[in-house]
């Protein structure tokens, strides 16, 4: 066999040998269907000659002894536990052995010639089975980890066997987290995400490409690849890549039919490699990003996720970040009769998608829109959470309508008649991230008047006369909005040369 | 005007025979089949409730531009694609490779030819390091060449792929490949696909709109912006970018719009009455062109009149008013944003650097083509942050494929300009606004810049993406069609999500 030489397993040797799990359930039919005839025609109970017998015993030895070949060869792809693949190795050979002797002994051909080998035959093939058995239960435990078979074992019958008591729900159990900022990151978060979804194929027994990730010096360690994540650079992780691979794809991780990280899990292993990936720090010790506040607050029960000293730092990341809040919450479906009212005045108004009842409105079509058709935007205040009215009619008087729309998210009032008395009444809006007042009145005392809409996220203030001081001044309370104030005439022709 | 509706009814009446119920019969039974046709006209698959909408006749058409739902929320709204046809050399401009200047000159090495086929390329060529000078700009630390001086300002705000490749080599399939999914004729563009699945926002104005420029159409033609087996009014519209940008969309003096309005009308009764016999889709496609035509010359020269811009701005973008051009497209196609237009599609010519004379070198005529270009994509760009546009606009700039590492040698002769052939290994697009992460490189190709090696995109992954940041899964966006569902991606296309902010 020249593919045995080899040193390095080639795909050909993989590529049989994952046949390996397939194949060895014919010898188990073969040599087990071989065992009750054979009771069956000691009893007296069957008819059956000689050479039926031989011809099944024939197949089994045959199809074990390519079961032992293709499992050698799944072996060489490494990732078991030695000490349990050794036992295995040779029960499977002890199968197809005795299956052979079984087989000797019951042809015509060897009784002939040597009578007394007739005598060989139950022993071989009671061996052969036996040893089926055991071989069968430790290839179990191979793939599947050897607690598998007796994980969910019920009571009494547990305490019999003289098994430890089941953990709910999985064999790992986590310190419960009470308060998200004292939570152990790892411990408590980085280590319950791994132990669900990847720990499974990376632990003692089962380390699929050479990789355990069921302690922290295993998971520093890394795999056959070298180690799987880089200390603050979560972009040029492995692990990370691979969660945010598509599904299909054969690197993504977990394998495809295993459950995939949710985005939040993939956020939160994300933060953790850019936070440096400790191991023995609390959550508030860290830089909590925006972008994993939402994540850390779902393991808090809803907890506020307090803001460490080096927060506002902008941490690149891997993944596309978390819908806004606002977009991910249930709101019942609009009156279809108050949207057609919304429709007459020219509005487009339209579901964000199929799966939302959250809204957009765009006045796009209808330059005409004014103070007093924008009152009927009230009646959809749940739903409307992107609101269009650029270039339109309206002014400050509108702003008492929009403020009741409590779930807006983006908000277009660019080259419209608003000024720094409607921006004051532009409070509560807890979700308004995007703000356009480009092309407005508005002046620096306007901008301020901001300072309480925390989510603001990009704030545009094109050619109005807001100045650099407003700017900043407004970025010193909210350090995480963008400000855009564009470039001024001036300094555009200045670059042109003109 | 009903005076003509009048005559054609009576001229239809004295028409009809025993011969004619039968063929009615037979239409019926078409009728049926187009049912079922129209069937998988929706985006949605057939469960949704506009299935069947053939019956409802002229209005279904009027309806398919109807705004739409996208399958989940979109973080853009709209596509600004730049395609700079016959493209560019990322070698020159953004995939520096300091390693490659040591080989220049040398032979190219016999493993990187042994089972590849060149547009022109033949027998050994030398391998030619990058014309270019490049520095890095930005807090992002892009590198970008000094042929582009202009988006070297604006590099935080770009996303680039250097690890694009694709199947083709030879200019119009490769076209057709980056923007219908497939290298032959006869599939939906891309703007095409998005429009079917969004319609238009603007009652006005067609919600998919070309404009080119650099003296001529690309390689592949019109089928780049053309609808395919979709119904033809999703095609792309091709708007003039000099004198009226559609032709005689002005009135004649004479005819009023009162008289414009009723010659329409009666046409479309007309067409109404040929649909309810022959029950071909494409008339109502005509009757709502008709429609969209009357619109379109109230709102397209309001949209194309880039009079009314502020001298600095059209400074900005580097735009002489009376010249059609490519920076002048740009500004246009901020325009047509700003009205709500889906997908507006640029082609530039003149890209198509071979070095078989000093205009198609990769040095003198590409620092051309770039100093054309160049000042008005960095303006767009800042222009629609400015405007608070950016935000849910997703540009995108590339060419087909890209660029070979070695100077071509076309028909093994040594060539006077430096020049590069087509190279289908490796190339450069960036995108930005439209939730990209801003600043970012994704992807790269080896030290020499021969095959992209580090998390490679293929075009139909781009495009999975594109849809994607439109709110469409690209493998549910389908439309059935012989038989089977057809999608833009084909049967593959990954969402690249390493660069979705």
């Amino acid at each position: 066999m020249l593919l045995l030489l080899q040193a390095q397993p080639s795909d050909w040797a993989l590529f049989f040998g994952r046949f390996h799990p397939l194949i060895v359930h014919l010898p188990i039919g073969f040599l087990l269907i071989a065992g009750i005839l054979e009771i069956g025609r000691r009893l007296g109970k069957l008819q059956l000659s000689n050479g039926t017998m031989s011809a099944i015993l024939f197949w089994s030895a045959v199809s074990a002894t390519i079961s032992c070949l293709f499992g050698y060869l799944l072996s060489l792809g490494g990732g078991y536990d030695a000490d349990i693949l050794e036992e295995h190795k040779w029960q499977g050979i002890g199968v197809a052995v005795f299956a052979w002797i079984a087989w000797g002994a019951s042809s015509n051909f060897l009784l002939k010639r040597a009578p007394l080998s007739s005598v060989l035959y139950v022993p071989a093939l009671a061996l052969s089975v036996g040893a089926l058995m055991v071989a069968g239960h430790h290839g179990g435990a191979l793939t599947h980890g050897s607690d598998y078979l007796t994980q969910y074992t019920p009571e009494p019958f547990r305490s019999m066997a003289g098994l430890p008591p089941r953990a709910v729900g999985a064999t790992f159990t986590a310190k419960p987290i009470t308060d998200v900022n004292q939570a152990m990151v790892y411990e408590q978060i980085v280590n319950p995400i791994l132990q669900t979804r990847c720990v499974q194929c990376h632990n003692a027994e089962k380390s699929k490409g050479d990789l355990r990730m069921d302690t922290p010096e295993k998971l520093t360690k890394g795999g056959e690849g070298g180690p799987i994540f880089v200390a603050g650079k979560s972009t040029e992780s492995e692990m990370i890549k691979r969660c945010l691979l598509d599904e299909s794809d054969e690197h993504h991780m977990p394998p495809k039919g295993k459950t995939p990280l949710t985005d939040e899990q993939i956020t939160l292993l994300t933060w953790w490699i850019d936070q440096g990936a400790p191991f023995n720090k609390k959550v508030a010790d860290l830089a909590v990003t925006d972008r994993v506040k939402p994540a850390l607050a779902a393991l808090g029960n809803g907890k506020a996720v307090a803001n460490a000293e080096a927060a506002g730092k902008a941490v690149p990341a891997s993944g596309p970040a978390p819908l806004s809040p606002v977009l991910t919450m249930n709101v019942p479906a609009a009156d279809p009769k108050v949207i057609d009212e919304l429709k007459r005045t020219g509005l487009l108004v339209l579901p964000l998608s199929k799966e939302n009842n959250q809204l957009e409105v765009s006045a796009v079509n209808v330059r005409t829109f004014s103070d007093a058709q924008a009152t009927l935007l009230v009646k959809l205040s749940d739903q409307i959470v992107w609101l269009k009215l650029g270039d339109t009619q309206i002014t400050d008087a509108a702003i008492n309508s929009i403020v009741k729309l409590k779930n807006l998210q983006k908000l277009h009032l660019e080259r419209t008649q608003i000024t720094d008395a409607g921006l004051k009444k532009l409070t509560g809006l807890t979700y308004l991230e995007y703000l356009n007042l480009y092309g407005t009145a508005i002046t620096d005392a306007g901008l301020a008047s901001l300072s309480d809409l925390k989510a603001l996220r990009n704030v545009y203030v094109w050619q109005t006369k807001v100045t650099e001081s407003g700017i900043a001044a407004l970025k010193k309370v909210l350090p995480n909005v963008e400000i855009v104030g564009g470039t001024s005439e001036n300094s555009m022709a200045m670059r042109t040369g003109r | 005007m009903n005076k003509l509706a009048n005559e054609l009814q009576q001229a239809a009446l004295r028409r009809e025979t025993r011969r004619h119920f039968l063929q009615t019969c037979s239409t019926g039974l078409g009728a049926m089949a187009l049912g079922s046709f129209m069937g998988g006209c929706n985006p949605f698959g057939s469960t949704d409730k506009t299935a069947g909408a053939a019956q409802a006749g002229a209005e279904a058409v009027a309806a398919s531009m109807d705004p739409r739902l996208s399958q989940f929320a979109p973080k853009a709204k709209r596509v600004i694609y730049i395609h700079m046809a016959g493209s560019p050399s990322q070698l020159e401009l953004f995939d520096y490779k300091p390693e490659l200047q040591k080989y220049n000159g040398k032979d190219c090495p016999q493993e990187l030819l042994t089972g590849k086929k060149f547009a022109f390329i033949r027998g050994v060529p030398k391998m030619l390091g990058s014309t270019a000078n490049f520095r890095q700009h930005g807090q992002s630390g892009a590198w970008i060449s000094d042929y582009m001086p202009h988006l070297q300002t604006v590099a935080d705000e770009l996303t680039f792929i250097k690890s694009m490749h694709t199947d083709q080599f030879n200019h119009a399939p490769a076209q057709l490949l980056m923007h219908t999914g497939s290298a032959r004729l006869g599939r939906p563009s891309i703007g095409s696909w998005v429009t079917y699945g969004l319609g238009s926002e603007n009652d006005n104005l067609p919600g998919f709109i070309v404009l080119a420029s650099g003296g001529k159409q690309p390689d592949a033609g019109k089928s780049v912006w053309g609808s395919g087996f979709l119904p033809t009014v999703y095609q792309g519209v091709q708007c003039r970018t000099d004198g009226d940008p559609v032709l005689y969309v002005s009135d004649p003096n004479g005819m009023s719009r009162d008289i414009r309005r009723q010659t329409i009308e009666a046409i479309n009764q007309i067409n109404e009455a040929e649909y309810q016999e022959a029950k071909d889709p494409e008339i109502l496609t005509r009757i709502s062109q008709y429609e969209m035509a009357f619109k379109m010359q109230a709102s397209v020269p309001d949209a194309m009149a880039i009079s009314g811009e502020p001298q600095y701005i059209l400074d900005a973008y580097g735009v002489d008013p009376n010249k059609g051009s490519f920076a002048r497209n740009c500004l246009l196609a901020r325009r047509l944003a700003e009205r709500g237009v889906r997908f507006i599609q640029l082609f530039d010519w003149g890209w198509d650097t071979h070095g078989t004379s000093k205009d198609t070198s990769v040095d003198i005529g590409l620092q051309e083509k770039c100093r054309q270009s160049d000042q008005a994509v960095a303006a767009l760009i800042n222009d629609l942050k400015q405007r608070g546009m950016l935000d849910d606009t997703l540009v995108v700039w590339g060419g087909e494929f890209g660029r070979t590492p070695m100077q071509e040698n076309r028909d093994g002769q040594t060539q006077a300009f430096h020049g590069r052939d087509h190279h289908l290994d490796a190339f450069t697009v960036f995108m930005a606004g439209g939730g990209m992460k801003r600043g970012l490189t994704y992807g790269e190709t080896d030290p020499i810049g021969y095959y992209a090696v580090k998390d490679k995109v293929h075009i139909h992954d781009l495009q999975a993406t594109i849809l994607h940041q439109m709110g469409f899964d690209h493998t549910k966006l389908t439309y059935h069609f012989q038989g089977r569902p057809f999608r833009l991606t084909d049967v593959a296309g990954k969402v690249v999500k390493g660069i979705l902010a």
